[in-house]
């Protein structure tokens, strides 16, 4: 099966290449900074780790398959030691004293961090523009946006700076700049991968996601990544994906879509249309196909940012100033924490903290927050039921193509809506993972909790087929 | 004591309002059928047991830990970490 992390593995093996020398070429490609992917490099410390892997190999020891491999680390994931800023003025001086389970895992597996990414701030985004670092150009046109929030981190994989990158997804934020950008992205079952020393935006659908260039190496980074950590009590036991088992999908009888996403108005000509031609070739390779109804865009974008915006307005309540950022300082404690927030947080992580507020505060939770909670339940009841008929569910990633770099942060209600088609499986904490074909802006598998596996499976049987 | 706080003050950023995009979200919200009438039946599914909270524990943080921590404060003045005046009302 195609996978850059093999054919890496393979030529460190075998010498062809020293691990210095392709940590090196890549930090080279990263340091001008052409897509404003970059928020810090990690040099000298992923020049470190290449040295030990290189005198592994000179001593004929054995490597593991992601020893050298380097990958991104999107700037909202701890890593010891270096700045971690998630993109904002708040932070951009904060130094993570920790390391996050998933990246420490796959550091303990070898692979080489080499950059901390640009993403929208906070995760709050959907083009990556809302970053002080820069708006990410996409990789396929510089004049579009990269999509977001992990916008760096999909460029970087799109160009091939990074052989994978860890992005981070809360109601599309690793789906949505893979499809933009044209690459893999799979936001796991949520609780699939911990959470812990990832900062959080919104708790309850918050996932550690990989991208890369190929299915296998998606398989790979996430059997490292999964797993159980008593630091964060919502992870659950997962059995480990085998590449045997995602290369037959004989297994895969029926799909659905959802009706009214693509009989709307809202949805771009060519994505509907290319999105049905790719139901029909599916459809000639004897699989059955469903339409399936679901709820409308604008209740799904709106319960999304509701519960959303509840949510990182209590996460986001400890920046103050106090402990840690860019304290302002005022006359007493209170006003240096209205300075501090009001002088560091950008308009549109405002827009979400006072929002949040709003729905959380009283008069407004039952009408609201309630409400939105008890529609989050009928989602979720309603894919339990869809997915005893089908087995994945398909839509496009986006009703629209990338807009243009500029457009997203002139309407924030229009880039609330582009996030329309990714938002109601995060609500359901499903496994979604956006393959790089059939649209403008890919197309995204979703199947039932917990059976990522069926995924990579169907993703694998479409490369064939589409 | 009936004190009504404005979003600004609940915020703590001076000035805040609410936006009109988010008020037409959650008029979306309001206006919506929901079928089910017990707001709280299933939310409880996505919490952790009781049973199943692990028991609480004292990690001691390693060295490097402690000085990144020192080193992300924001103001020390002569070898004191220094807090905003405190006030009570």
């Amino acid at each position: 099966m195609e996978s850059q992390i093999r054919e890496i593995h393979q030529q460190l093996v075998e010498k062809k290449i020293t691990c210095t020398d392709l940590i090196q070429a890549k930090l080279d490609l990263l340091k001008p900074n052409a897509y404003n992917t970059v928020n810090s490099l990690l040099e000298n410390l992923a020049l470190e780790k290449a040295k030990k892997v290189d005198e592994k190999i000179k001593n004929k020891q054995e490597i593991g398959l992601l020893e050298g491999i380097p990958f991104g680390i999107k700037d909202v994931y701890m890593l010891q030691g270096t700045f971690t800023t998630a993109s904002s003025k708040f932070l951009k001086n904060y130094k993570a004293p920790y390391t996050a389970s998933a990246i420490q895992k796959l550091i303990d597996a070898g692979a080489i961090p080499i950059v901390k990414e640009n993403c929208d701030s906070f995760g709050h985004g959907s083009s990556s523009e809302n970053t002080i670092f820069g708006a990410v150009k996409n990789a396929l046109n510089k004049d579009l946006v990269a999509g977001g929030s992990s916008g760096g981190s999909a460029v970087n994989v799109a160009k091939n700076y990074t052989t994978f990158s860890i992005g981070g997804d809360t109601g599309g934020s690793v789906r949505q700049p893979s499809g933009y950008n044209k690459v893999y992205g799979l936001k796991p079952t949520y609780g699939r991968v911990s959470r812990f020393g990832l900062l959080a935006y919104a708790s309850s659908t918050d996932c550690v996601g990989p991208i890369a260039t190929t299915i296998e190496d998606v398989r790979i980074v996430l059997n490292v990544i999964s797993g159980v950590d008593a630091k964060d009590q919502t992870t659950y036991l997962s059995n480990e994906i085998s590449e045997k088992e995602i290369s037959r999908y004989d297994d895969i009888k029926t799909i659905g879509y959802f009706k009214n996403f693509i009989e709307n108005e809202a949805i771009d000509a060519t994505i509907k249309s290319d999105f049905l031609a790719s139901i029909e070739k599916i459809k000639s390779k004897g699989i059955n196909v469903k339409m399936l109804d679901f709820f409308d865009s604008e209740t799904l974008v709106s319960t999304y940012y509701t519960l959303a915006m509840a949510e990182t307005a209590s996460n986001l309540s400890r920046l103050d100033g106090t402990n840690y950022g860019n304290r302002m300082e005022g006359k007493n404690l209170k006003e240096s924490y209205s300075s501090t927030r009001s002088e560091n947080f950008s308009e549109e992580t405002k827009r979400r903290i006072v929002g949040g507020n709003q729905v959380l505060s009283q008069g407004f939770s039952d009408e609201i927050y309630t409400k939105a909670l008890s529609i989050r339940d009928q989602i979720s009841e309603n894919f339990e039921k869809d997915f005893q008929e089908v087995d994945i569910i398909l839509s496009p990633v986006t009703p629209n193509p990338q807009p243009k770099i500029g457009e997203s942060l002139k309407n924030p209600l229009a880039m609330y809506l582009s996030d329309s088609y990714t938002v109601g499986f995060s609500l359901g904490q499903l496994p979604t993972f956006t393959i790089p074909q059939g649209t403008a802006t890919g197309i995204q598998l979703t199947a039932a909790k917990n059976n990522d596996e069926l995924l990579l499976k169907f993703a694998n049987f479409l490369k064939e087929v589409l | 004591m009936n004190k009504t706080m404005t979003v600004d003050i609940l915020s703590s950023i001076k000035g805040a309002k609410p936006s009109d995009t988010v008020s037409k979200l959650f008029e979306i919200i309001k206006n919506a059928n929901t079928s089910s009438t017990n707001f709280y039946s299933k939310n409880h599914q996505n919490a952790v047991s009781l049973d199943e909270l692990r028991e609480d524990i004292v990690i001691e943080s390693s060295d490097l830990e402690k000085k990144i921590i020192i080193e992300n404060f924001p103001k020390e003045k002569k070898g004191y970490l220094v807090v905003s005046k405190v006030i009570e009302e």
